[in-house]
Formats: structure tokens, C-alpha cells, sequence
């Protein structure tokens, strides 16, 4: 029976309704049933197909095309089943590695089975007429309305859809089969089918029925287990490109473009690219991936995963991306811009302490990474050039032109202005104890504050300052010059009496008056002490606070509402700007004082 | 003709399934009753492990969303009463004029209740999560079992739906209109203690030429 030939008169007629009907049907349930490699035409633009039983339903399978269709018979049902094909493994070869592959063979089952077909009935007296046709055909529409939505009732939708989704990812594919005639079924796969069968429409000499026998339970499938990427250790994982933005990125690809796990695809031996592995971190790097030629649908699950069923987490999405390492690099992934993860741009934090990886390799290598407290000669004019000139007087090194422009940036280095404030303070006497007696002083606060302080002072003032420290730790010359860090915290406290009685009786308000005895020993303090603070010092912030706990134990009223001038954020640039000044100063000052500590020790002894 | 009346099985619901349930409800016997040309949209239910279609006519969707808003006013104002929709099928019949109308005469011709079981307390996504953990939890498992049978409930009523399509085509009358929803309609919303409904079931009685009412 040629489609394009039908005879003429009423029985031609209710021929073509019925070859346009099986035509329809079959195309309703490929389409809801197999995932077709075809794009979908929804446009604008209705076929002459599309008009039949006034459904669009868009371009027909290409399967359809390639049967011998309108060969059949009026009389022939059209038989469609549809299979579900698992792999199933033969259980006497699970302990054989080598022989598990060669006996995995696909389990065939038949889900759903619909039966297109004409029940002639002899019986019947032959209608005809236009009325009768005109009617056959609107019943013929309801019908098939009522198949489109039944098809998205069935069991068998919801694996479509996940086959759909996942592609090749899900374990198992949906084929069909059509014939004139059904395959017998076995008892078993019978009983646990259900039937439904449309009320068939009066046609001319007979009726025109659907029925559909389904399977309604599918979980003996498993088809739930499929996920959009299976669960395995990232062998290459490389990380966010902040810890390491100077890695490359190696690229898996699978030969064959198939979707496979990840860790089969990083056995292979791809090359590695730098630009073709995506990354949670990075937008549209799979772009530069694409399908497999001739399996345009073939992509990764994520690119064709239902909105819906899209993760959400950043992990899977990470895994989802480097899925799609199986397209070759030279082909690019159809419809990549469709799938945006809500985390993919945004880079992965780094860990607060790896900005500070540059830091650290500009300083000495025994001295840890952290965050350096502003210096305290970084905010006052009184510190500059007078202190160069008078080291015996100062006993804080000269702010450098560079350090200046911190003050104006006065929410910058929180800790370096009360550093500062306690210089400040200590100079015009109001404390009891010296400025050096910053150092003295800060150790009132606390063992670590006084420690971060005393050691702030030492690494940017000469040796003379006046911190309690003793004398027994390395020099604050060994701080810079040696790989090791000996020093260690002292207790300040039973120092800060010392040298607040030496200091009482010179010029509190310069620190370069204290006596040599405790300048040598302040120095060494202030070296460990500095030593001490940049070892254990929290992140900026972190300082801050603490510092804001802690000045509230200091005798230096005037600086608690100083205080909050230091709860303002830092650079890493301020740290390697003061850890210049910090050496400057230093060197500035030993070799200035080195020889002067010495002689007075030897007077005062 | 006769006018074909399909009761749909009753579906206990929360306030904030109403919306994706009448949607899907009322689309889906569009979609049947739509007989001219559609292009067929399927829709995922959020809420369920349901897909249904709609006939993808956008003047349609509107017009349905706008029944779905005053059914939820309604709702709202009428907490304890169990609350209908009716999407009535009709045709259009000019009427002699007489004295006391010169209107229009509907002709219905299928009617279909979609009866709704709204619950009291607003439990939700959008509830109590908020207030306490305590609160949530315990009812966490039920609400999974009230959603999954009420899941199975709407399941039931698309099923419900395509069988009474398929059984009742005779009393279809011929399409007037090619495209979309091929046959007019109305929505009508009403709940079972309100004496507004059974106006609304007289005025339909009156319009459909009942023969032991007066014309």
C-alpha cells in the first residue's frame, strides 16, 4: 500500500486516515519513548505530517524512515516494543577478571509493548459518508491525545527521561522494535505487565484500537542508581587555580568520545591540555569540547541534563565538567552555553595563608608566614630623620617615606597605629614605664601581645629599645642572619620593673635613655619577641580584634579610643612594605648602636 | 445532547500544591479537549514525578493562572470548606430573543469537577522551616507520605481524565475552530458550603435548557 497512491472513494480515505494514524502513533511513541539523534524542529514552519490529526509534533524520527512502512497491510497490527537493554554479567565469571568483560551481555527486556492496529469485523455494515469520516477522524485526534498523555504517565517515561538526561551515564538503554507481530513473552515478563487498552474508534468495516501492555513496577531495574557522574577519586585533581595558578591542567579525553567514568578516562593516555579540562572554578572551558561526530546527542549528561535535575553542588558539578573530557578537543559540545552551574565562575577560596607564600619568599626563610602588624613608626612625623640623627635617642628607626603614606590610609594596619599610640604615649610620659617601655608596657597586656610588640619595636628600632627581654636569646642581628629562629618569648613582666626604674630616671620620652643593660636586653627580647609575634600572629583581621581585647588591659587610656583605628583591613602589600622598612631599619640601626651597646654595657657593669 | 459530567476523584492538598495541581488538572483536559492544531508542551510538576502537556497556547495558560489566583483567594477567605473548579465545555447558540433575555445561549455540553481538599494549617517549604528545627522534622516523614500519596491521587485523576475522554467522544460536538482550544469554555470556582454554588448550578441549569426547568 503506497502512501502516496491511495485508492479512491471512502475506503482510500479511511486508508490514509489509518496509515496517517500509524504514521502518528509510531512518532508519538519514538518520540516519548527512544531518544532520537535529531535535532528538534519546533519552529515556526507546520508540515503537511505535522497537520494530520492536527498534532506537531516536528521532524520524524529518521528511524521511521527507514522502514518499509506503508508496505503492510491493512490488517497487520503494528507491534512496538519497547526494550530496556541492561548489561548483565554472568555470575560464574565475577572472580575472573579477565573473562568478566567477555561475558557481560546485555539483558534485553520488554517494557512496554503498543499495539497500532484495524480489527476488521466482517459483521459490521460498512459506514461511510462524510459525517461518518469527518467523525472517525475527530475521535482519531481524541485518541491520540489520549496516547501522548498516557505516555507521559507510564512507568516507562521516567527511564526515558533518564536516559534522556544522562545519556550513556545511566547504565542502560532504551531501544524499540517494530514488527507486524509481537514476540511472544515469557509467563514471567507477562504477569508482571499490566494492559490498557484504548476505546477503539468504529471505522469503516472494523475498529481502529490501541493498547499498551506495561510494565508498572521498574524498580527490579535499578534505574534510580543512575547518577550524573559516578562517585571516584579525582586522581589528577589540581586544585583551585589560586593555590596554584601556575599549574597546568592535564586533559583525558577518551579516544572513542563515549561517556565513561571519570577514572577509566584518566587511564587513558590523553594529553594533557591546559585549556580543556573545566573546572568549577572556570566558565565555558567546555565550549572547546564537543560531541562525538555523528552522535551529536551523544554529550555529557551535564550538557543535556533536564534543568531539573541538574545538581546544585559544587563537587558534582566539578566532576560533571571533567566528564566531558571525552569529546575531542578539537570539537566543540553543542548547547555547552545552556548549562550554568551557580558556583562554575567563581574561583574556589584559597587559603588566607597562601597569599602570603610571595611574602614569605621575600623574607628570611626560618621566619614564618603571617601577617605583619603595622609598624609603629609608620605614623608619626616625630619618628623621621630626628631618629637617624639621634639613634641614642630614639629608639624607634625613622619612618621611612614609604611608610608615611600609611598614615593617610589610616584604615590600614590597625596594630601599627597602636604600636604607634604606645610610642606615643610613652614618649610624652604619660606611663609609668618607658616607651621602650612600649615593649615593657605591651607585656603588662598579655605574654603574646607584649611578645608581638616587643618584637614589632625590636625589628624596627635599634637595639636599645627598651624591651624586657632577656638577654640569654640571640642578638636581633641573629634574626635576620641566621636560619634558625631561637628566640623565644620571655616572660617581660619581672624586665618591665627593671626597666621601668632605669627608665624612670632618664627621659621616658625618648627610648634611646635606657641604660645598655636593659637596651641589650630589650633588644634581644625585641627580637625574639618579633620573632615570637610574626610566628604566631593571627591573620590581620584576627590581630585586630585581639588587639581590641587586649588594649583594654593597657595603662594607655588615651589609646583605647585610639583602638578601633586599628580594626581596619590590611594588605599584603602594607606586610611586605613594612617588613622593608623593618630590615632598613634594622640594619640602619646595628650599625649605628652595635658598637655604642657594647661600650656602655661595659660602663654600667 | 447530553451534557457529560465527569467527577474527578478528590484530592486533599496544601495550599501551596494547589497551584501545580490545578495547573496540571486543568491543562491536561485541555490538551484533550483542545482539537485543533497544538504544538504539545510537556511540563514537569516541581512538586511531583509528573509530567503533563499542555497545548502550548499562550492566551490559554494566562486565562488558567488567572482561575488558579481567585480559586487561591477563595481559598483563602473560605479556610474550612472544601473547594471546587468546574471547566465547563459549551457551545454557543443564538437564541431567539424574547422578553426576558436576549442573550446568548450556552449550550454545555461536558463539565468537569476537579474537587479540592485544601488543608487548614499552611505547612510548606515556605512555613514553620524557619521558626524550629524541632517543629520540622518529626513531620518531615509524614509530609513524604502525604505527598507521595497525594503523588498517586493526581496520578489517579490523569488516568481518570484520559479514560473519560476516551470512553465519551460521542457527545463532542463538531469543531468550530481550528486552532488551539478548538471549543469554549468557562471556570468556574465555588466550595461546597456556599450558597454561591448552587446559583451557579441554577444559572447553568437555566442556560442548558434543562427540561423540567424553565427557559
Amino acid at each position: 500500500m503506497d502512501l502516496h497512491s491511495y485508492p479512491h472513494g471512502e475506503h482510500g480515505r479511511f486508508e490514509q486516515i489509518f496509515n496517517q494514524f500509524l504514521l502518528k502513533s509510531l512518532h508519538i511513541i519514538l518520540d516519548s519513548r527512544v531518544p532520537m539523534n535529531r535535532p528538534p524542529s519546533r519552529g515556526g514552519e507546520i508540515r503537511k505530517s505535522d497537520r494530520w490529526f492536527n498534532l506537531v509534533l516536528g521532524d520524524r524520527p529518521a528511524a521511521m524512515d527507514s522502514l518499509s512502512f506503508w508496505n503492510r497491510s491493512l490488517m497487520e497490527p503494528m507491534v512496538i516494543d519497547i526494550i530496556l537493554v541492561q548489561e548483565s554479567r554472568d555470575s560464574l565469571s565475577e572472580h575472573d577478571s579477565r573473562s568478566t568483560l567477555a561475558t557481560e551481555m546485555p539483558a534485553e527486556t520488554v517494557i512496554e509493548r503498543w499495539v497500532v492496529q484495524y480489527e476488521h469485523q466482517r459483521s459490521m455494515a460498512p459506514q461511510i459518508g462524510d459525517a461518518f469520516y469527518k467523525k472517525t477522524y475527530k475521535k482519531s485526534i481524541i485518541l491520540l491525545r489520549s496516547v501522548y498523555s498516557m505516555l507521559r504517565l507510564l512507568p516507562a517515561y521516567k527511564a526515558f527521561r533518564k536516559q534522556q538526561s544522562f545519556k550513556q551515564n545511566c547504565g542502560f538503554e532504551i531501544n524499540y522494535k517494530i514488527c507486524s507481530f509481537g514476540s511472544p513473552l515469557l509467563r514471567s515478563e507477562e504477569e508482571s505487565m499490566k494492559n490498557y487498552s484504548f476505546i477503539p474508534i468504529d471505522a469503516q468495516q472494523g475498529r481502529l484500537s490501541v493498547s499498551v501492555m506495561y510494565r508498572e513496577d521498574l524498580s527490579d531495574f535499578n534505574l534510580d542508581s543512575c547518577v550524573s557522574h559516578p562517585i571516584e577519586i579525582i586522581s589528577d585533581y589540581v586544585g583551585s587555580p589560586l593555590t596554584d595558578p601556575m599549574r597546568a591542567f592535564p586533559c583525558t579525553l577518551s579516544e572513542k568520545g563515549h561517556s565513561i567514568s571519570f577514572q577509566t578516562r584518566g587511564r587513558q593516555s590523553a594529553p594533557p591540555s591546559p585549556f580543556q579540562r573545566p573546572h568549577s572554578w572556570s566558565s565555558g572551558l567546555q565550549r572547546e569540547l564537543s560531541p562525538q561526530q555523528g552522535q551529536p546527542y551523544s554529550a555529557s549528561p551535564p550538557l543535556y541534563r533536564s534543568p531539573y535535575e541538574y545538581s546544585s553542588s559544587p563537587t558534582e558539578a566539578y566532576i560533571q565538567r571533567n566528564q566531558n573530557q571525552r569529546f575531542p578537543a578539537n570539537q566543540k559540545a553543542p548547547c555547552d552555553e545552556i548549562l550554568s552551574p551557580p558556583f562554575s565562575s567563581s574561583p574556589s577560596p584559597s587559603p588566607p595563608t597562601k597569599s602570603v607564600i610571595p611574602f614569605h619568599n621575600r623574607r628570611h626563610p626560618e621566619t614564618a608566614p603571617m601577617s605583619i602588624p603595622h609598624p609603629m613608626i609608620a605614623r608619626s612625623p616625630r619618628y623621621l630623620s630626628p631618629n637617624l640623627s639621634d639613634p641614642s635617642r630614639n629608639s624607634l628607626p625613622p619612618l621611612s617615606p614609604r611608610n608615611t603614606k600609611y598614615d593617610s590610609s589610616s584604615h590600614e594596619s590597625p596594630s601599627g597605629i597602636r604600636s604607634i599610640r604606645r610610642l606615643d604615649s610613652a614618649r610624652t610620659g604619660e606611663m609609668s614605664n618607658t616607651p621602650t617601655n612600649a615593649g615593657p608596657k605591651l607585656s603588662r597586656d598579655s605574654k603574646e601581645d607584649s611578645g608581638r610588640f616587643s618584637s614589632l619595636l625590636s625589628s624596627s628600632s635599634s637595639p636599645r629599645v627598651g624591651f624586657s627581654r632577656t638577654s640569654s636569646r640571640l642578638s636581633f642581628q641573629d634574626d635576620f642572619g641566621d636560619c634558625d629562629c631561637p628566640f623565644i618569648v620571655d616572660d617581660v613582666d619581672p624586665p618591665d620593673n627593671q626597666t621601668s626604674s632605669n627608665l624612670d630616671a632618664r627621659n621616658c620620652s625618648e627610648v634611646s635613655s635606657l641604660a645598655p643593660s636593659t637596651i641589650k636586653k630589650s633588644q634581644d627580647a625585641a627580637v625574639g619577641a618579633l620573632v615570637h609575634m610574626l610566628k604566631t600572629a593571627p591573620a590581620l583581621r584576627q590581630e585586630s580584634c585581639y588587639y581590641n581585647t587586649q588594649s583594654s588591659k593597657t595603662e594607655f587610656e588615651g589609646e583605647v579610643g585610639a583602638a578601633s583605628e586599628f580594626f581596619k583591613p590590611r594588605k599584603t602589600s602594607d606586610a611586605f612594605e613594612e617588613l622593608k622598612v623593618y630590615r632598613q631599619m634594622k640594619d640602619l640601626l646595628l650599625s649605628k648602636s652595635a658598637a655604642h651597646l657594647v661600650s656602655k654595657e661595659k660602663t654600667e657593669f | 445532547m447530553n451534557c457529560e459530567v465527569c467527577q474527578l476523584k478528590e484530592l486533599d492538598v496544601e495550599h501551596f500544591e494547589i497551584r501545580e495541581v490545578l495547573r496540571c488538572i486543568l491543562h491536561t483536559i485541555l490538551f484533550h479537549r483542545a482539537l485543533g492544531l497544538v504544538r504539545p508542551k510537556d511540563i514537569d510538576l516541581e512538586l511531583f514525578e509528573i509530567t503533563y502537556v499542555q497545548c502550548g497556547d499562550v492566551e490559554l495558560e494566562r486565562k488558567i493562572d488567572e482561575k488558579i489566583d481567585q480559586f487561591l483567594d477563595r481559598v483563602e477567605k473560605h479556610p474550612n470548606k472544601k473547594n471546587q473548579i468546574c471547566l465547563s465545555f459549551y457551545e454557543v447558540k443564538n437564541k431567539q430573543p424574547t422578553w426576558f433575555t436576549n442573550k446568548v445561549e450556552r449550550l454545555y455540553w461536558e463539565q468537569w469537577y476537579i474537587n479540592l481538599n485544601v488543608a487548614q494549617h499552611q505547612k510548606g517549604h515556605s512555613g514553620k522551616s524557619t521558626s524550629s528545627k524541632i517543629v520540622v522534622d518529626p513531620g518531615a516523614e509524614e509530609r513524604n507520605v502525604r505527598r507521595a500519596a497525594l503523588e498517586g491521587s493526581l496520578r489517579d485523576v490523569l488516568f481518570q481524565i484520559i479514560r473519560f475522554v476516551n470512553e465519551k467522544k460521542d457527545h463532542i460536538p463538531p469543531i468550530p475552530n481550528l486552532e488551539g482550544v478548538s471549543f469554549p469554555y468557562e471556570i468556574t470556582i465555588s466550595s461546597s458550603s456556599d450558597s454561591a454554588f448552587g446559583m451557579e448550578m441554577f444559572k447553568r441549569m437555566l442556560q442548558t435548557g434543562h427540561p423540567t426547568m424553565l427557559s
